[in-house]
């Protein structure tokens, strides 16, 4: 039973021994330092109760149903072999469980002062990791004990790349918790694309990934969630936003069979900006629950949020999105947009947008629909004689078109694609 | 100008006007704390039927197993001394139909209130409720005639048994919730009112609350049956003394708007801010009926109140109109629930709050489309007004849809009062606080509206008195 000796079971997920990270930590590679840390997680993971279902962010998701049973990975199966497409100035980053990321450097990101390196390497203590986020204590220490591949990127002050930071994250077999971290110096600017895929099925990935934007730095961030059916995950996306830093974050969430997503940023100083563009596409069975949180903690600070979300067939869409407004944030200005669009008879979506505010100069809004396709819309395009099917497929498209167009060359292509092949599936109006 | 100087008389607070309390005069009270003694003292002194004492006590049971929620303001909530409290007080007379007959201090409380004034201008009916008992009642003699009923619960208990069994306890039951519960085990007064078939109340049914004694526990228990055709408005309104420690108001509110019906609720809660206020309150709503929850929040220390609406027939309506106002160290946690049970219902909830000072306002909402539940549509709107840097206001809207031919939609704003308009109501000659307390006014009109006369004139009496020395 060599899987069983890794892994002593605790109540509903998987608690890792001392031992077995030190085994973790000498095959990374890792210094002292980081080893330290990860027994310090583990004390702190053995201690954090399971997130309370009573409480709205897990009313609708399971925990022990996106946690692995055990830590055993393995990657055998590679979804992804080919590290050879390093996008044009910019760089490549493949991760996989159980081993250092892969990497390539284009010259022009090199000059420009991009650094690339495994986590195993990095000193812990300035990292811009932030305690219990997201899921609470219990994922965000899970994945700091027991990481199994991590990723350093660092931009010093004033780097401008001109192409994207391409990460794909291969889920493999078994547990992959892929930690990343991301500094972008003062004044920087940079593209990161954070793709997750590929996956066996009852692959599980717990996923924690933390950017810290410095002053007047600029950051486009794209999350790809394209997993493959049968895998089951929650990834932790963290921002911290220093003075005037400005940061999109785009989400595609196009895979996987249970899934949650938190995407949360923190509007540290004043000045900061952050907007957030999402879509989640849920067909089969399937259930995705995204969660966004926007908190201001400093004034003169700016967000919003559009969530779309579509689901079709038997599948379920969550949504809960945060905005909060912290007593010292005046001159804030705060938005938010979910609109979700049933497809299937059995579909079903969740929507509770939130807001908390704590002081009063400010202005704030959300608003949240829930509809099918617009008839009107399908009689219009069926005038012009589109079959149901097409006028159908067109509208949803349509739907997601606006958000989808934001992501960069390649990747754009790539889900677009996706989509369409789950639209082709939709016929006369009946999924 | 008149409207400056009515302002300054209305320089009064809370204290003066509602706070007051009467010296305690009390045929029974009970000792503080609960068990089954005392439930079981409460059901031998109303000389209840068995089965009624045996849901109390079934119920006791159901509030000592449930944990304290851990949701909403938990610490607040953690505050309450379930053993520091009175669950049942009797004061000194009997329950009268005569207003002259009404004991002399309860007399004046009530008068004090406006109560029979009230009641002589519009009202078509009124019930006063002093700590646990109802003390006065009236009906108008035409609505009896046509066979309406309209007393206080354990007169219904008594009377009309066979349709308090049917009904009580079915659309709240004691297992809904803690406090649900806790009233079910000690439940003492409310209304009852049943409008036959096709029969219009055409004035409003009133019913005033009054808790006077302190560390008093108010559990009224409310049955509304409105039958085929027919409609009612009912108003309800409560106050209390103002006290160092707090009292406890749970009611539960039980309605049916049987095909083709329609209830119009009305509340007004002015409960000084030593109370807690935590109260379930729920419609059942028949095919073509219509339910409207107009629910003004101005009082109380915490009030937890989610008034719900289940359409379950077919063309079913249902409409929730809220105000809240939360001064210093209160907390309006309401909001309103819709559960689209049957194709072609319909709903829309409007709620509107203040936070001033360092109060908090929360909208905690629930929109439910059950699957096959064809062709529904709902609308919910939240707009918030803060006055003042440290005062608070939190949405939270929940919206579940488990079906897809339905149109949802929910939108909320959170704003301070606008500086221009300030600016501009100034530049007409207005001082700082007549300017503000108008565009206070402005924000709730559409809420005011909705209420008969002498109520919107009272609402926006409490709204001034609130909204004294708001500005710097």
């Amino acid at each position: 039973m060599a899987e069983s000796n890794l892994i002593e079971r605790g109540a509903g997920r998987p608690l890792p021994s001392a031992g077995e990270l030190a085994a973790l930590s000498r095959s990374l590679g890792e210094s002292a330092a980081v080893a330290a840390r990860r027994r310090e997680a583990l004390d702190r993971y053995a201690a954090a109760p399971m997130p309370d279902r009573v409480r709205h962010l897990w009313r609708f998701s399971n925990p022990s149903r996106l946690l692995p049973a055990n830590l055993a990975a393995s990657v055998a199966h590679e979804f992804v072999t080919d590290v050879s497409a390093v996008p044009e100035d910019g760089a490549f980053v493949l991760m996989r469980a159980g081993v250092a990321p892969v990497f390539r450097n284009s010259p022009a990101a090199e000059d420009a002062g991009l650094q690339i390196s495994s986590l195993a390497e990095a000193d812990p203590e300035a990292l811009p990791f932030a305690a219990g986020d997201g899921g609470g204590e219990l994922f965000s220490a899970l994945n700091e004990a027991a990481w199994n591949t991590g990723l350093l990127l660092r931009l010093p002050e004033g780097a401008r790349l001109a192409g994207p930071i391409h990460v794909i994250v291969d889920a493999g077999e078994g547990a992959c918790l892929p930690r990343i971290a991301v500094e972008a110096g003062a004044g920087s600017r940079a593209t990161i694309v954070e793709e997750h895929r590929g996956g066996m099925p009852g692959a599980r990935v717990v996923g924690s990934s933390a950017l810290r934007a410095g002053p007047g730095a600029s950051v486009r961030r794209f999350l790809v969630q394209r997993w493959n059916p049968g895998v089951n995950g929650h990834l932790d996306l963290g921002a911290r936003l220093d003075r005037d830093a400005d940061l999109l974050t785009v989400l595609a969430s196009l895979g996987g069979e249970r899934v949650k997503v938190e995407v949360g940023s923190d509007l540290a100083e004043p000045g900061a900006r952050s907007e957030m563009v999402g879509v989640a596409f849920a067909d089969g069975a399937s259930h995705l629950d995204h969660h966004t949180r926007h908190r201001h903690l400093a004034g003169r600070t700016w967000s919003n949020i559009d969530f779309k979300t579509v689901a079709a067939g038997r599948a379920r869409s969550t949504y809960t999105g945060l905005i909060r407004i912290e007593e010292d944030a005046s001159g804030t200005e705060a938005f938010q947009e979910n609109r979700n669009l049933l497809l299937g008879d059995a579909a079903r979506a969740d929507t509770i947008p939130e807001l908390e505010i704590l002081t009063d100069d400010v202005s704030c809004s959300h608003g949240a629909t829930v509809a099918p396709v617009d008839r009107e819309q399908i009689f219009y395009l069926r005038s012009r004689g589109l079959t149901e099917g097409e006028a159908l497929r067109t509208v949803v498209r349509g739907f997601l078109e606006g958000t989808l167009s934001r992501l960069p060359d390649g990747v754009r292509e790539d889900l677009g694609r996706m989509v369409d092949e789950r639209l082709a599936v939709l016929e006369g109006g009946r999924p | 100008m008149s409207a400056s100087r009515q302002i300054a008389d209305l320089n009064r607070d809370y204290a003066s006007r509602y706070g007051f309390h009467d010296p305690e005069e009390y045929l029974h009270k009970a000792p503080k704390g609960l068990d089954h003694e005392v439930v079981e003292m409460i059901s031998r002194y109303k000389n209840e039927p068995r089965w009624m004492t045996d849901i109390r006590h079934k119920a006791l049971d159901v509030f000592l197993d449930k944990p304290m929620p851990r949701w909403g303001n938990t610490g607040m909530l953690g505050s309450i001394d379930f053993e520091n409290i009175h669950y049942y007080l009797k004061p000194k007379g009997e329950l009268t139909t005569d207003w002259d007959d009404v004991p002399q201090n309860i007399k004046n409380t009530f008068e004090r209130l406006g109560v029979p004034e009230a009641e002589r201008k519009f009202l078509a009916g009124v019930t006063a409720q002093y700590e646990s008992e109802v003390v006065y009642h009236s009906i108008r003699e035409d609505l009896e005639k046509k066979g309406v009923i309209f007393c206080d619960m354990d007169t219904a208990l008594r009377e009309h048994p066979e349709i308090v069994r049917k009904w009580f306890g079915k659309i709240i039951p004691m297992r809904d919730n803690k406090f649900a519960a806790l009233n079910t085990a000690v439940w003492s007064g409310g209304s009852f009112i049943y409008v036959p078939k096709d029969t219009e109340v055409e004035i409003p049914l009133q019913a005033y609350f009054r808790i006077n004694a302190e560390n008093m526990g108010q559990f009224e228990r409310t049955l509304i049956i409105a039958d085929e055709g027919s409609s009612v408005h009912y108003i309800e309104g409560c106050t209390a003394p103002v006290y160092s420690s707090d009292s406890l108001h749970s009611a539960v509110v039980e309605l049916v708007a049987l095909d083709r019906a329609r209830i119009r609720y009305t509340t007004i809660q002015n409960w000084s801010t030593n109370v807690f206020n935590l109260v379930t309150k729920r419609a059942h709503v028949h095919r073509d009926a219509v339910m409207e929850w107009v629910d003004g929040n101005i009082g109380s220390k915490l009030t937890m109140k989610y008034p719900a609406i289940i359409l379950k027939g077919e063309g079913a309506h249902g409409e929730v109109l809220s105000v809240a106002f939360a001064g210093d160290d209160q907390h309006q946690d309401a909001g309103a629930k819709v559960i689209h049970a049957a194709p072609d219902t319909s709903s829309r909830i409007i709620s509107k709050s203040i936070s001033k000072g360092d109060g908090r306002s929360s909208y905690r909402g629930l929109v439910q489309v059950a699957r096959g539940a064809t062709g529904c549509r709902t609308s919910v709107e939240c707009d918030a007004l803060l006055l003042g840097g440290k005062a608070r206001s939190d949405t939270y809207p929940t919206m579940d849809v488990a079906e897809k031919d339905v149109k949802i939609e929910h939108e909320a704003r959170v704003s301070k009062v606008a500086e221009e308009q300030l600016f501009y109501l100034q530049s007409r000659g207005l001082d700082p606080d007549q300017a503000r307390l108008m565009i206070v006014n402005g924000f709730i009109e559409p809420f005011v509206r909705e209420l008969p006369m002498e109520y919107a004139v009272e609402l926006n009496r409490l709204i001034e008195l609130e909204m004294e020395g708001s500005v710097g």
